[in-house]
């Protein structure tokens, strides 16, 4: 089940790169960076999971915490950055 | 085995998010996609981990991430779509 998991993590990661190389704007590829943030989120708890060694998990919340300062921060430069 | 099922379900959600990310036409459109459904999918990957992991510190840290992701995301998503919305407004301005 973890290994399922672990294979439709990696074809979500495929399609979050994709956005991420090619996105015509700026903010695409800051869509693609937040998806692969997810993606990464999940794939340290389904291998926490996979061994039952949590070692990783406070990763976890500083993943979350530092990939919502990195959105505002990109957002306010989409906004102040052409004026 | 209820964990896992959540962490399956979770990453299939991510993966729905992905393929909206990559197919829809318009930057707000994937924006919506990515937020919704990353948001469910994440959040019910993590609830699985803690469902699944038997430490204290394992549970509360991976129940915090989600609450910190459900309180976190629509207010990026806020943020960039408006910033967006507003560098795009000035750069093209909309015809009517």
């Amino acid at each position: 089940m973890t290994a399922a998991a672990f294979v439709v993590l990696a074809l979500a990661a495929l399609g979050f790169g994709y956005r991420l190389v090619a996105g015509p704007t700026l903010t695409d590829r800051v869509l693609g960076m937040d998806g692969l943030l997810v993606v990464g989120m999940s794939a340290i708890t389904v291998r926490a999971m996979q061994t039952g060694e949590g070692a990783f998990v406070p990763v976890v919340v500083v993943v979350a915490l530092v990939g919502f300062i990195s959105t505002g921060v990109v957002a306010r430069f989409i906004e102040g950055g052409d004026q | 085995m209820t964990g896992e099922v959540l962490a399956l379900v979770g990453a299939t959600l991510t993966l729905l998010a992905a393929v909206g990310v990559v197919r829809f036409p318009e930057v707000m459109a994937r924006m919506h996609a990515l937020t919704k459904a990353s948001t469910l999918g994440v959040v019910l990957v993590l609830v699985g981990g803690a469902v699944t992991l038997h430490h204290p510190n394992d549970v509360t840290s991976l129940l915090l991430a989600a609450a910190l992701q459900v309180l976190t995301m629509p207010v990026g998503a806020n943020l960039l779509s408006r910033a967006t919305y507003r560098a795009g407004a000035e750069q093209e301005p909309v015809a009517k």
